[in-house]
């Protein structure tokens, strides 16, 4: 295995000590001089209704009230706060059906929450004391909460466009039979011994994300608008947030604040169109928008829900013949991300069994309930839920164990991957499945629960998954970088790559630092300012080491190119009889013949004459590496978990008492970077398939949008947790890396249910699996 | 909806129960005590508002926590669930009470919630409220016009309303010596480890040998206010406890309860496990002596 210096390295974090300390300056930290506030005046009486009457006057009149602002007083055109639609081309757009339906103010409420006016006032206080005297009146509409109902033929339609309300299916041009397909599946059943089916529920989950969407905006005296906010995505929210304003580029600034956790929540525009539209109505004042919890529950994008329906067919020697399946998501009330998970829970289905035949179908219902989006996993845990517990519920019937049956027939290198002509260049997923299996003592396990009786039982159960770093070739995969080495031969990296908490600033100072042959401590990476940095996609797919890492290695290797051959011209020797080691530039064989890399960038910058020569001393010019870099691959992870639970079966509780993942990451940059997201990915993934679910009444009024009604798991229900890292360098990835940023949640969710499974020999087929469903289902 | 700024009100910062009750005699429901806060702050981030705020956090006296063999344990009102957690005679004499502190949401939360708070709100999740009802309790009220005591049988009238008169500030509540032979324990079931009961059960059970003499049973999250289930007292007064006696109970308990459907379970999940609950928090207070057979 190669030595590296600073890869592979438990090194400081560079947001640690900043957090820690209570120095990172969020955008609810940052004051200005003559700042104002904005208030959202959002419908909470409705979840569907038609405004019918807006009374600002009342408003107007408050204490402390620069302005109010109904739907005609700010730009009435539409956009599409995902991001999506900028990954594909203008063709691809029109293909897929992307639209924009939203409006910084409504008179249609689709959903509650939806925003239907605005009050600016010189405090909060003000702001929200006015908000309360803004008077509406409405006509009551039907609420569609499901995808059975708002495609009812006399339902409401939410768009024109879109008939049935189905906001989007796989468009025939690029999916045949609008399914994403391979062989020809009614075949393959009728070859079939065994078939298991059933139909899913998979929950509305919410990030909960720490931060709440806090912004700023201010269009300033040089009439351009500054935007600060903690997206995820800075230099598409640029993008988007110039077309919405009709601004050129060049004045529209992003101002990447501290991101307290995205999660997907900030992956696209959140209110950067509502604060921004606020801040054009008072030219040269800041506007601060705050969002409460709730606000932000039912204003930012969470999974998406849905019945989700599969068959599998099996030979009676274990062969997979064929899989069917149709994931029905309840969309929510705007277009947003409608194509992307709908696709992708789908690729994830195809990328992991070797099926002769598979079909799938994706389809988004518009619904009245809060718009769904990005949330780590885009699809995964959602497809790992069903697709787990029907392969577990197949070896049952087969009488296979489900770890040699996963070994035996999941895709592996030279299968297509989840995008179909794109096979995979790596997997170590057997590997994984093998250190789990012997960590957590399998064999023994599920031979001892086989026969149990009394109130407690235990079970043990398994998944696996695949997940893909970066969203090539489906979506545009691009970031720039560009490094500036200093006289002092330290660097700057200059990125638009975010750190969401994720560790990807650490990481890819990592990369930079043995890329250069700097130390780490010599390198600073300036983010967050959209004016200086090149193009990035931003924080989505888990891409941000691979991609961003590519364009930082390659930038850097640029710089360090441009190093060796100022070595070379001042040493008179070849590149190639180069060597660097502890930043000096040596010729190989000789010990007495070298330049130190300080010089080399000191004399770029002085370059000073020789007072006796009258020459220059050494090459002139700064060094600067760059890379616009489009990554070649997408280097799928693979991972297992192990999970082992224990069912109270006089309550239902279940208490999950060990989890141990296995993870194929190529190679751990930092490792304590990776077992914190394979631990984190696990909270979230044991929470959606146990606690975790936003829900409404029948009138489409959220019901327990904040942390009282809303349960995740604290640190204190987290099960001892055990990470394998299983390092099998992927031929494409900065140092062999893989992703792991999204990974972590998947496989927790069906190792879970499948130790239910295996404790009770019942599956339960919503989740999340609550002790209320867990009982309803074994009392008989 | 919460709000991110709160309402207006007057701050009052007394110096003695004096002071306290004569301005609670001057604003009467225009007032509210501020104790810990714990439930009073979250109230007021939502749409209550109140003139008033009279915080306790200058008045003296107010924290004793004292037990003494003969008159029993007094709580007084700034007494917080984390001392109620590391007073041994309360772990000693009323398990029932230090095992609801135990659980009690979190280490922050109990540095600042009170008890007396907790029975103030008198909501049916209360679960220091629960244990104290189990163990029989009284609270002490202070008003201008003096001092009277209500049992807390008859102190919460429904969902968040209690006998307290509005001029009235409640400086302790008094819970019985144990008398010898008295077991008692708590138990909740949460959605996760820190949240709110969703249904709870507290037991104090006069036990000679294996005989229970005399017992309090008491659930909550089973109604408006937290109760107590005076057939299932029935059932263990004077009974041996047997497995058979406990398999009786868990079969009675459904219907003595009134659950419904809200954020943290349902009316059928309860009534399902109610029984269940209660056998379990009788075999632990029970359980160091092994007398269930
Ligand atoms: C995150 C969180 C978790 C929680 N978890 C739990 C839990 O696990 N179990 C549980 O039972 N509760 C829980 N609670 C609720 C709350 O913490 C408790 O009810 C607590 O005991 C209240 O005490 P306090 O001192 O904070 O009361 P305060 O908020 O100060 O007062 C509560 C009410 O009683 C009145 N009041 C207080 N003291 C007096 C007095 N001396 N005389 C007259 N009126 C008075 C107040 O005016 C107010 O109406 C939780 C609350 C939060 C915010």
């Amino acid at each position: 295995m190669t030595e590296y210096a600073v890869i592979g390295k438990k090194v400081e974090r560079v947001d640690a000590r900043i957090k820690v300390m209570g120095g990172a300056l969020y955008a609810a930290d940052i004051q200005m001089a003559g700042m104002l506030y904005g208030k959202i005046v959002r419908c909470y009486d409705y979840a569907h209704a038609r405004v019918t009457g807006l009374d600002l006057s009342e408003a107007a009149k408050c204490p402390g009230v620069v302005t109010v602002l109904g739907p005609e007083d700010v730009t009435t055109k539409a956009y599409n706060a995902s991001v999506l639609d900028m990954m594909v081309s203008t063709d691809m757009r029109t293909v897929l059906g992307d639209i924009d339906d939203q409006n910084i103010f409504t008179d249609h409420v689709k959903h509650y929450g939806d925003a239907i006016a605005a009050i600016i006032a010189i405090s909060e206080e003000a702001a929200e004391r006015a908000a309360e005297k803004v008077k509406a009146t409405y006509e009551e509409l039907p609420v569609y909460l499901t995808a059975e109902a708002s495609k009812q033929p006399d339902a409401i339609q939410f768009r024109p466009e879109k008939p049935g309300n189905l906001a989007f299916q796989l468009p025939e041009m690029a999916f045949p039979n609008n399914s994403y397909a391979w062989g020809d599946v009614d075949k393959s059943f009728a070859d079939a011994d065994i078939i298991v089916e059933d139909t899913f529920y998979v929950p509305k989950q919410k990030q909960c994300q720490m931060e709440p969407g806090n912004y700023i905006a201010l269009y300033d005296d040089q009439q351009r608008l500054n935007c600060w906010t903690s997206t995820q995505m800075p230099k598409l929210v640029q993008k988007k947030l110039a077309n919405l304003f009709e601004l050129p580029m060049t004045r529209v600034k992003i101002n990447q604040t501290v991101i307290g956790g995205g999660f997907g929540a900030r992956l696209g525009m959140v209110l950067e169109p509502e604060t921004c539209a606020l801040a054009m109505a008072v030219p040269g004042r800041p506007v601060k928008i705050l969002s409460t919890r709730e606000e932000d529950w039912v204003t930012s994008p969470s999974r998406h829900p849905g019945k989700y329906w599969m068959r599998m067919g099996f030979k009676k020697d274990g062969t997979p013949v064929a899989c069917d399946a149709k994931f029905e998501n309840y969309k929510g009330a705007y277009y947003v991300d409608a194509s992307g998970t709908a696709f992708t829970t789908g690729a994830w289905l195809g990328g992991m069994y070797k099926f002769d035949s598979l079909r799938y179908h994706g389809e988004s219902y518009y619904t009245n309930q809060s718009i769904c989006g990005a949330f780590r996993g885009y699809g995964n845990p959602q497809t790992n839920f069903v697709m787990e517990q029907l392969v577990d519920r197949g070896c049952v019937e087969l009488g296979v164990d489900p770890i040699e049956w996963r070994k035996k027939w999941h895709k592996t290198i030279g299968d297509d991957g989840w995008c179909m002509g794109v096979p995979y260049n790596s997997c170590a997923l057997d590997e994984c499945l093998d250190r789990a299996a012997a960590a957590i003592g399998w064999a023994e396990k599920r031979e001892k629960y086989k026969h149990q009786s009394g109130n407690i039982r235990r079970g043990i159960g398994v998944a696996v998954m695949n997940h893909t770093s970066g969203a090539m070739p489906m979506l545009l995969e691009h970031t720039v970088c560009d490094v500036i080495l200093h006289q002092d031969a330290t660097a700057t990296l200059n990125l638009a790559c975010s750190d969401m908490g994720q560790g990807s600033h650490t990481t890819l100072r990592q990369v930079a630092a043995e890329t250069l042959g700097f130390n780490y401590e010599d390198i600073y990476i300036a983010t967050g300012n959209s004016d200086a940095a090149g193009f990035d996609i931003g924080a989505h797919a888990s891409r941000t080491l691979y991609v961003g890492g590519g364009a930082v290695k390659q930038a850097c290797e640029d710089a360090r190119r441009q190093l060796f051959d100022r070595a070379a011209l001042e040493l008179e020797e070849e590149v190639g009889n180069l060597y660097m080691e502890d930043k000096i530039i040596h010729v190989k064989g000789t010990s007495n013949k070298s330049i130190s890399v300080q010089t080399l960038t000191d004399q770029g910058i002085n370059n000073f004459m020789n007072p006796e020569t009258g020459e220059l001393i050494g090459q002139p010019g700064q060094i600067k590496g760059y890379a616009s870099f489009f990554p070649p691959h997408n280097a799928p992870p693979f991972g297992a978990t192990i999970a082992e639970v224990e069912v109270d079966m006089e309550t239902g509780e279940v208490r999950v008492l060990q989890l141990v993942n296995a993870h194929d990451v190529g190679k751990a940059i930092h490792p304590g970077v990776v077992e914190g997201q394979l631990d984190g990915g696990a909270q979230q993934g044991l929470g959606m398939v146990l606690t975790e679910e936003t829900y409404y009444d029948d009138k489409g009024i959220c019901l327990n949008n904040s942390f009282t009604d809303y349960k995740m798991l604290g640190p204190s229900d987290m099960p001892k947790m055990t990470n394998i890292l299983v390092e099998d360098a992927d031929p494409t990835g900065p140092f062999g890396a893989k992703s792991v940023g999204e990974a972590g949640i998947v496989p927790p969710v069906g190792a879970t249910a499948n130790a239910i499974f295996n404790a009770i020999g019942i599956q339960i087929l919503e989740a999340p699996i609550t002790p209320e469903k867990v009982l309803k289902a074994i009392i008989i | 909806m919460t709000s991110r700024v709160m309402r207006d009100f007057d701050l009052l910062l007394p110096e003695s129960v004096t002071e306290v009750v004569t301005l609670l005699a001057r604003h009467k429901d225009k007032s509210a005590i501020l104790a810990g806060g714990t439930d009073l702050l979250v109230a007021l981030k939502f749409d209550y508002a109140i003139d008033n705020v009279i915080s306790l956090a200058l008045v003296p006296g107010l924290g004793t926590l004292r037990f003494d063999p003969q008159d029993g344990l007094v709580i007084g009102a700034k007494v917080t669930v984390a001392e109620i957690l590391k007073s041994a005679e309360v772990k000693a004499n009323y398990p029932a009470l230090w095992q609801a502190a135990q659980v009690f949401a979190t280490p922050q939360l109990r540095n600042t919630a009170t008890v007396l708070g907790n029975i103030m709100r008198a909501s049916p999740a209360g679960d220091c409220s629960l244990a104290i009802l189990a163990l029989g309790g009284t609270v002490l009220l202070q008003s201008t016009a003096g001092q009277r005591e209500v049992d807390l049988d008859n102190f919460w009238l429904s969902y968040a309303v209690t006998a307290r008169q509005d001029d009235e500030l409640a400086i302790a509540v008094k819970i019985p010596a144990p008398p010898s032979g008295q077991k008692s324990a708590f138990r909740r079931m949460t959605r996760t480890t820190e949240d709110l009961s969703k249904l709870g059960a507290a037991v104090s059970l006069h036990m000679a040998g294996n005989v229970c003499q005399q017992a309090r049973v008491a659930m909550g999250c089973v109604g408006p206010t937290l109760v107590r289930l005076p057939a299932i007292e029935k059932i263990l007064a004077g009974a041996k406890v047997t497995t058979e006696l406990l398999q009786d109970i868990v079969g009675s308990v459904a219907a003595e309860i009134n659950p419904i459907d809200d954020q943290r379970s349902s009316a059928d999940y309860r009534l399902k496990v109610a029984g269940v609950l209660v056998r379990r928090v009788i075999e632990q207070a029970l359980d160091n002596e092994g007398n269930v057979q």
